[in-house]
């Protein structure tokens, strides 16, 4: 069956007959789209999450033990870094050779994006260990959450990597995806520090990609599409509205 | 697979990134804040000795606020629910952040107010959909209940909240036609 935003925000607003809600409750049970709609069309969630969403006001303290052992130095993490930061050094000293204007975070990895292929991405692992692990490194380097929930559930597009890199010591963390034909797209978050100013959406052409760049609460935003064609208008709305401090 | 995770680093880096929704979930578990800085930290201490455990396909953030439930049910409810029920009766309100101007610090209180006051069962369940963004089904795997209990908890939690969002409507209705 299927229902309208009329009747589900109907639904949502307990205006439904006890059947009808029911058949509501039936269809969302065996269609995750369905669900995703209704959840977005709820007005409730949204009020609820802006007055929780600063309890605490401070992240609590948690007391760990030390580790028992330091680990030596292997593990996929250091192995991400180490590539990541190879990489960047490779662009950034082509582009220093180049250009002697110093640049800005966003131009630096559209550049370090624009080398991306279908290829690059294809083989990643994005298992939910693979990206559990990856999240979890990601999220404690930038002090923030990545709403990895609103990533996962992007419109065609497929996660496959979240990455820490970094710029002038700042985290920076690159999120790739996959579109529908497989070609790469990114959100950057760059963590610039309290009292970073505020910058409303800019679109821009970066390094032959379309690019949106926003700044809010500390936090620099970017998303970079897979040519310099593309819309970004779905995700960017998205995503404006999820990264919103 | 080629190469070992380390979990417990993937573990630590887990407790920090997610310990204020835990500590949202355990308050919402337990309606007091002392009870929700206790369940933080027993929750992290019990996700650490368990980090082998973590090979599944879960995500971290939901396996943290499982631990953290079933400490809860299992370990502190018996002995706080009084405590809890005492609290629920006034929210600790001085937890929301002020906001720009009275009005919304009032519409906030109310919010804050109406979910700490909803039934236990119906505020972990808003508290994980409404704030923590999961979804419906996720949910119902975390609480272990039927994803149809998860929409009919919200339901009535809904109805509740409704009165508080239909008093701030007529509030700003009545402003707006000075």
């Amino acid at each position: 069956m299927k229902f309208s935003d009329e009747t589900l925000l109907a639904y949502l607003e307990g205006n439904l007959d006890e059947t009808e809600a029911r058949a509501v409750e039936d269809a969302v049970t065996d269609d995750p789209a369905l669900e995703a709609r209704l959840m977005g069309l709820d007005p409730f969630a949204p009020m609820v999450q802006k007055v929780f969403e600063a309890v605490p006001a401070k992240a609590p303290v948690v007391d760990l033990p030390a580790p028992v052992q330091s680990q030596p130095s292997g593990g996929p993490f250091r192995l991400f870094a180490v590539a990541a930061s190879v990489a960047v050094l490779a662009v950034s000293a082509t582009f220093w050779a180049t250009r002697p204007e110093p640049l800005g975070w966003a131009e630096q990895a559209a550049i370090y994006q624009s080398l991306y292929v279908p290829d690059t991405i294809a083989s990643l692992d994005n298992s939910p260990q693979a990206l559990d692990a990856q999240f979890a490194q990601a999220e404690a380097q930038l002090g923030r959450s990545l709403n990895r929930e609103v990533l996962e559930s992007l419109p065609g597009l497929d996660l496959k990597r979240a990455q820490v890199l970094s710029f002038k010591g700042k985290p920076l963390i690159q999120v790739v995806f996959a579109d529908t034909q497989g070609n790469p797209f990114a959100f950057c978050i760059i963590r610039q520090g309290e009292g970073a100013p505020a910058k409303d959406v800019n679109l821009a052409v970066l390094s032959g990609l379309a690019t949106a760049t926003w700044a809010q609460d500390g936090y620099g935003y970017m998303l970079l599409g897979g040519n310099d064609q593309v819309d970004l208008d779905d995700e960017l709305n998205i995503l404006a509205g999820a990264f919103t401090g | 697979m080629g190469v070992e995770m380390n979990t417990e680093q993937a573990v630590r880096g887990a407790i920090q990134a997610h310990s204020k929704r835990v500590w949202r979930f355990g308050l919402a578990l337990s309606g007091a804040s002392d009870v929700a800085d206790d369940l933080v930290q027993s929750t992290a201490l019990r996700a650490l000795e368990k980090h082998h455990q973590v090979t599944s396909n879960e995500r971290l953030d939901s396996w943290l606020m499982t631990i953290c439930r079933s400490i809860w049910l299992n370990e502190i409810r018996s002995r706080s629910v009084r405590k809890a029920q005492a609290l629920s009766v006034t929210p600790e309100v001085e937890l929301i952040a002020p906001g720009p101007d009275s009005e919304t610090n009032i519409f906030a209180t109310e919010v804050f107010t109406q979910v700490m006051q909803l039934p236990e069962a119906q505020r972990e369940t808003v508290m994980l959909v409404f704030v923590e963004g999961y979804s419906y089904r996720e949910a119902a795997a975390m609480l272990d209940v039927p994803i149809g209990t998860i929409m009919s908890r919200l339901s009535n939690a809904r109805q509740k909240l409704k009165t508080v969002m239909q008093h701030d409507a007529a509030d700003s209705a009545q402003r707006s036609g000075k």
